[in-house]
């Protein structure tokens, strides 16, 4: 029973972690069309910020704003200078589909390679801020720690801020209505150029925020955010790219498959688990969980 | 737009490769001027050589699947490792010849392919390219859970010495070089053939317009799985090449970079081209040598030595999006 309880807390824990990644990815779906596998490269480039600020400072919380903002300043960068003009330059031809998929893929392979000449290959990592020592219950240590209820409350912190933004705020709105129909935003005076970008900044802030709270429990070198990116991506894909509900629900769901495969079977089965349910929910819905209607086509 | 492109393709298509005959002879004559370079260079360049020809092969298989039918797969490396690891059964349980293990990888990625198209191939864009995303990090790892594929250690691969009628100097690397070309000479054969048949214009009828290729009675379904069994074939056949290459498959061979690697390999050297698949497979040997080469002349870290080769090939990939989106040729005939 006690084992049971703790599967069910450390999918919660790692789930949420899964699902700033896929928020993130699904960020900038909805507004370009783009799956952004850059955001790996992204968010591990933001947590080598936070390492770099903890080595200084001392002080995790520091480094987590710090790779929260820089993670943010990234995101726009990348948009404002590198998807803009790739997009204003490929306009044509049968590349098109794939053109901006090709170009992330790129540019995440740029930023790990610059990691590895900068930090080089070795792993660092990072010392939690709280306990990383499994909770005792009745004298067994079970494996659901401080670090990650503290992983767990700062995730359901980040979602309901980021909820009240999309559903309350005038840029929320502006967001949301960009991503459905950039044409008829456009007519309304949306300035649909910068509110992307603004998009791509909270998805590089949700990747970084990502980062920093995964890392602490592994090692930190320049592919460390690859399987995360995975998981990411196929919670996206479960909840249907479209919807944040979605990614959330997505997240979870591959959370608890893989934890109750890990704690119940094999820890070797991990990826495997992933695949199966990510095909399973597939062939019942081709298009994801959530799958909105149709806006525009894709 | 269909229309056009359809016709701005065919032109392409008839004024590269003009006749099937023709077609053959070329490849013949390749092979013959092949033949004749293998005993003019040295080892190392047979053994490079063979790995171009099967990174080519491995080009191909992308090129037919994203190019022609328009389906982005980023898990060719988990239909390699199929093919990689049928070949390396066949060879140490079954005791066959390498070249059936070899054409059996094919058949057995081939058909893997076939049962995997039928499930996924009905999916469109990322997610598609999600799942085969999954897939190439599941499928290596799934290897360590069953005894006879040998966990991490992995399997021999071992094609034997080559037969005693080439006599005695008949080095190994040269015997790989034989076997990997020829496997790549027929294989991107049968491709550009299948690009010029009635399938290849199917393929790209249903790649530039899929409602109306379906309103011409291009029944969509089967043909996107028909081109993911024909390409997961091929990737196969390449991975069957690679682990020949290096006498040994185990999981980490297929990593999820040599499917990215392979995507950039085709996209640098022209998605919609089977021209490029030399040409592609020449770059991805090509780069880790000029790396290497720029790192020892101006005297860089061991961290550059280890992240350059993955930046030259990620920056070639960025600027050939942005410079050749659609192949290098057409830097030559923009305007027409």
């Amino acid at each position: 029973m006690t084992q049971f309880f703790t599967a069910v807390l450390t999918s919660l824990s790692s789930g949420a972690i899964y699902a700033l990644m896929s928020i993130a990815l699904v960020l900038v779906w909805r507004s370009t069309r783009v799956v952004n596998f850059a955001q790996a490269g992204q968010a591990v480039l933001t947590t080598y910020i936070g390492y770099e600020v903890i080595q200084r400072t001392g002080s995790y919380w520091i480094a987590l704003v710090a790779a929260i903002i820089g993670g943010a300043i990234i995101g726009a960068f990348i948009d404002r200078f590198f998807m803009r003009p790739i997009f204003k330059r490929v306009t044509s031809g049968p590349i098109v589909l794939i053109a901006p998929v090709v170009a992330t893929l790129g540019l995440l392979g740029i930023i790990e390679a610059v990691i590895g000449v900068v930090w080089g290959l070795n792993n660092q990592s990072i010392e939690p801020p709280v306990s990383n020592a499994g909770f005792n219950v009745n004298g067994t240590v079970i494996a659901f720690s401080l670090f990650n209820a503290f992983v767990l409350g700062t995730v359901a912190i980040a979602m309901i801020l980021l909820t009240l933004l999309f559903q309350k705020t005038n840029i929320g709105l502006a967001l949301r209505a960009s991503a459905y129909s950039p044409e008829i935003s456009k007519l309304s005076g949306i300035r649909v150029d910068a509110v992307r970008t603004l998009g791509w900044a909270i998805s590089g802030a949700a990747g970084g925020l990502a980062g920093m709270l995964y890392v602490p429990s592994t090692y930190l070198f320049p592919n460390a955010m690859d399987v995360l990116l995975v998981f990411g991506f196929i919670a996206a894909v479960i909840g249907g790219l479209e919807s944040m509900v979605g990614a959330v629900v997505g997240a979870m769901v591959l959370g608890c498959a893989i934890n109750f495969v890990a704690t119940y079977i094999s820890t070797a089965l991990v990826f495997p688990t992933a695949f199966v349910v990510l095909i399973l929910v597939l062939l019942v819905r081709p298009s994801g969980l959530f799958a909105g209607k149709k806006g525009r086509s894709a | 737009m269909l229309k056009h492109s359809k016709s701005k393709h065919s032109k392409k298509i008839h004024s590269s490769i003009d006749s099937p005959r023709k077609r053959l002879f070329l490849f013949i004559l390749g092979g013959w001027l092949l033949l004749i370079l293998s005993n003019q260079v040295g080892e190392f360049s047979l053994y490079q050589g063979a790995f171009v020809a099967t990174y080519a092969v491995g080009i191909a298989s992308i090129i037919l699947l994203t190019g022609y039918s328009g389906q982005l797969s980023l898990g060719h490396g988990a239909l390699m490792a199929v093919g990689a690891y049928a070949g390396a059964l066949t060879i140490n349980s079954l005791q066959w010849h390498p070249v059936v293990a070899l054409i059996m990888a094919t058949l057995v990625a081939g058909l893997f392919g076939l049962l995997l198209g039928g499930a996924v191939a009905r999916f469109s864009g990322p997610y598609l390219a999600g799942t085969t995303l999954a897939l190439a990090i599941a499928l290596p790892s799934l290897a360590n859970q069953f005894p006879i594929l040998g966990g991490e250690q992995g399997l021999a691969f071992d094609v034997g010495a080559s037969p005693a009628r080439f006599g005695d100097d008949f080095s190994p690397y040269k015997w790989f070089f034989w076997i990997a070309t020829l496997a790549a000479l027929i294989i991107i054969w049968f491709v550009a053939n299948i690009a010029a048949s009635r399938f290849g214009r199917t393929f790209r009828a249903m790649r530039d317009n899929p409602i109306a290729a379906q309103l011409c009675g291009v029944n969509v379904a089967r043909q996107k799985v028909t081109a993911f069994a024909i390409s997961s074939g091929v990737a196969g056949l390449s991975g069957g090449l690679l682990v020949m290459l290096i006498t040994g498959v185990s999981p980490s061979v297929f990593p999820l970079s040599l499917s990215l690697l392979l995507l950039s390999g085709a996209v640098v050297t022209g998605l919609y081209n089977l021209k490029g698949v030399i040409l592609g497979g020449l770059v991805l040997v090509a780069i880790p040598e000029i790396a290497e080469s720029l790192v020892t002349r101006i005297g860089g870290s061991e961290n550059v030595a280890n992240s350059l080769p993955g930046f030259l090939v990620s920056a070639l990939l960025i600027l050939a999006v942005m410079f050749t989106p659609n192949g290098p040729e057409h830097i030559f005939k923009r305007k027409h």
